[in-house]
């Protein structure tokens, strides 16, 4: 007797849309051979459900009902004006660009002239023509073994950027990454960054998921980002991924850190139906330094995850996390941080905080640290909270003549600010901050 | 002029009775101190005055101006000139000094129809009010009173104070956790606020600060009544003697 384990539509629905895909997603044999290695993975684990413990909150199984149609050589009319527009508040940073629309690299929206020291290349072109080259990484993420969601990043991924910061370079601007959505048809898409910061480099990486205005707010983005930090570098990695309440952000990040590495991410998520922002960092040097923050914004019935793992394997690192979320509505906010200290991790400093505003009764947040330390010396901590607007510095403001509609506002402001101030770049600091407010505006129209 | 009338005041949750009765009435261009004990309601009637939740008034009103305030928010009360000096100000992690200011301005000089000020206007009328109660701008940068010491706290307090310009200025224990310079520097920031068109109400439990800022007359409120009412002298008289012939408590 054989048993057979039930295939949801939706988990049978991929399969064969990778089948009729394939043939069309770019890459040689060994690219395909991972693919289909990959779909494998994903068919056997199928889409992670609430009984699987770290998707305890997000049921993808139950929300992934139906698959949208690959993009896959995909044309949309997109112009420059659309870009910016689209950008919002990031477009008056001033960065080198490589935009890519509907996971399709567009070399008339990019603009990276004059960027010494950085080379950047679609991940489109790198898998057809250097299999070895980027191989490595498909086969051997620094991410979790096994994880349904980068299975289908590695089958289904179609284009993204492969950064190379050169070693001593220090970059004169960020570097903007822009996925836009286009067109009016919703899409499922997969893209993927392979990002190496050589060693004793200093650059800052700025990934935008965004909407062209009159496009459907609607879709599935499934992003990877593997960013692999050399010795004595110094990264500042964040990543935007804003909406208006619809559509589907599934992310992960898999970051490794070189001796005396520093690196810095942030993460700004609003407007998402459901999105799950997966972040695995793993130290392989000594003295390397982490630092990870981030703020969700959600209303309506939106439901913005974050999970971590800070694999702390070698003596002598340190990390920090502090994560922010504003929850109004039925709004529901998820944060799990798992702190590994590896018995020869010795010497590890950790800190996790995560904090929630509820401004509605209906709102959720479920907060999950897990420390697990086999070291014995070391310096770990953790915390979470989650409370309402107080009401005590609401006096305090309007006694200050400050009504209030804008003392609520100042407050959510100043409660999301505490995260966002962690960037160093000013630009990025008041572009997010911009963000922000206008997320809470749309909650006052 | 400020006018309270027999204000019977108690905790909204609780059936604790804290102002049972109290009349006062501060004309313009004057000085009025209140003191008393621990627990007889000073800080009730500053926080009633600027409009705190979790008070009820079930007698009497507070008018300002021949208006009562009772039924105004708090950032109503302000816009008509109310200020309250905090005991405790609060601090207010990620928000600068320089935008909490700059917002309140703006918004109590909208809200009397003057013009807001522009960017660099504000800015200079800052540096100016804030030297001379020895604030450094770069300071206001910092998350509002984050970090401060407590004579920081109270100068910032002063510093509101003289860029929103009210004209009833209620000061709750402004005096306490002050060392004696910045019991002066706060002190001269309220006397060059002194004039025709302001009420003030200091409230204190010490005599030590009415050194500095001499009131036209001093009150005493005990057991949520004024008991009694004198020139400046008063506060010495009680300095000596002690607040035991109002309450029939030890202060």
């Amino acid at each position: 007797m054989t048993i057979a384990v039930m295939k949801t539509k939706a988990e049978q629905a991929l399969t064969e849309a990778f089948e009729q895909a394939a043939p069309k997603l770019p890459g040689g044999a060994a690219v395909q051979a991972a693919r289909k290695n990959a779909i494998g993975t994903f068919s056997a684990l199928g889409l992670p459900h609430r009984r699987v413990e770290e998707w305890k909150y997000t049921d993808l199984r139950a929300a992934l009902k139906e698959t949208l149609p690959v993009a896959v050589d995909d044309t949309a009319t997109v112009t420059i004006a659309d870009l910016i527009v689209a950008l919002g508040p990031l477009a008056h940073i001033d960065a080198y660009r490589i935009t890519f629309v509907n996971g399709a690299c567009r070399a008339d929206l990019s603009d990276l002239e004059g960027a010494d020291g950085l080379d950047v290349k679609p991940l489109s072109g790198a898998l057809a023509g250097a299999p070895d080259e980027v191989a490595a990484h498909l086969s051997a993420t620094t991410g979790p073994d096994k994880d349904a969601t980068i299975a289908l990043n590695t089958a289904f991924m179609t284009d993204g950027a492969v950064v190379r910061v050169a070693d001593q370079a220090k970059l004169a601007k960020p570097l903007l990454i822009v996925f836009l959505r286009a067109g009016s048809d919703a899409r499922f898409a997969a893209v993927r960054n392979i990002i190496a910061a050589g060693a004793g480099s200093l650059a800052t990486i700025i990934e935008a998921h965004i909407t062209v205005p009159g496009a459907t707010p609607d879709g599935q983005m499934n992003t990877l980002t593997e960013i692999t930090i050399g010795q004595g570098a110094e990264t500042h990695h964040v990543k935007v991924a804003a909406g208006s309440g619809k559509g589907m952000h599934l992310a992960n990040w898999n970051v490794a850190l070189a001796r005396d590495a520093h690196y810095r991410g942030f993460q700004f998520t609003s407007g998402i139906a459901l999105a799950r922002n997966q972040i695995h960092t793993v130290y392989q040097g000594e003295g390397g330094k982490l630092d990870l923050s981030g703020a969700f914004l959600a209303r309506g019935h939106e439901h913005i995850d974050t999970t971590l793992v800070v694999d702390h394997a070698v003596p002598r690192c340190e990390s920090r996390e502090l994560f922010k979320g504003v929850l109004d509505d039925h709004g529901r906010g998820i944060f799990q941080g798992k702190i590994i200290v590896r018995p020869d991790a010795q010497k590890t400093d950790g800190k996790q905080m995560a904090q929630a505003l509820m401004l509605s009764p209906d709102a959720e947040f479920d907060s999950k640290p897990e420390l697990e330390i086999y070291a014995d010396d070391v310096v770990c901590g953790h915390g979470t909270t989650s409370a309402q607007l107080d009401e005590d510095l609401l006096f305090y403001c309007m006694s200050r003549g400050i009504p209030e509609h804008e003392a609520r506002a100042l407050l959510i402001e100043s409660f999301v600010g505490e995260a966002i101030d962690k960037l160093e770049h000013e630009g990025l600091r008041s572009a997010l901050s911009r963000l922000a407010v206008d997320w809470l505006r749309q909650g006052q129209a | 002029m400020l006018e309270i009338k027999n204000l019977h005041v108690k905790l909204a949750d609780e059936d604790k009775v804290i102002l049972k009765g109290l009349s006062l009435t501060v004309p313009k261009g004057e000085v009025h101190a209140i003191m008393g004990p621990n627990g007889s309601g000073k800080s009730t009637l500053a926080y009633v005055l600027a409009g705190r939740a979790g008070y009820e008034v079930t007698d009497g009103d507070i008018l300002w101006n021949g208006e009562s305030i009772l039924e105004m928010a708090p950032d109503e009360r302000a816009a008509k000139g109310v200020f309250l000096a905090f005991q405790y100000p609060m601090e207010i992690p990620g928000v600068a000094g320089l935008t909490f200011l700059r917002t309140a301005t703006n918004a109590l000089r909208k809200k009397r129809g003057q013009d807001e000020l522009t960017t660099p206007a504000f800015f200079k009328l800052v540096k100016e009010k804030g030297a001379d109660l020895n604030i450094d701008v770069e300071m206001l940068k910092r998350p509002v009173n984050v970090g401060f010491s407590g004579g920081e706290k109270k100068r910032s307090e002063i510093l509101q104070m003289a860029l929103l310009e009210p004209t009833l200025c209620v000061l709750d224990e402004t005096d306490s956790g002050l060392d004696i310079d910045a019991l002066r520097i706060v002190s001269e920031g309220v006397n060059a606020l002194r004039s025709k068109d302001r009420a003030f109400l200091v409230i204190t439990h010490y005599q030590r600060l009415l050194n500095y800022i001499v009131p036209d007359k001093v009150h005493v409120l005990a057991d949520g009544k004024i008991q009694k009412t004198g020139g400046k002298e008063l506060a010495l008289e009680l300095e000596k003697s002690g607040y035991t012939d109002y309450s029939g408590k030890a202060a």
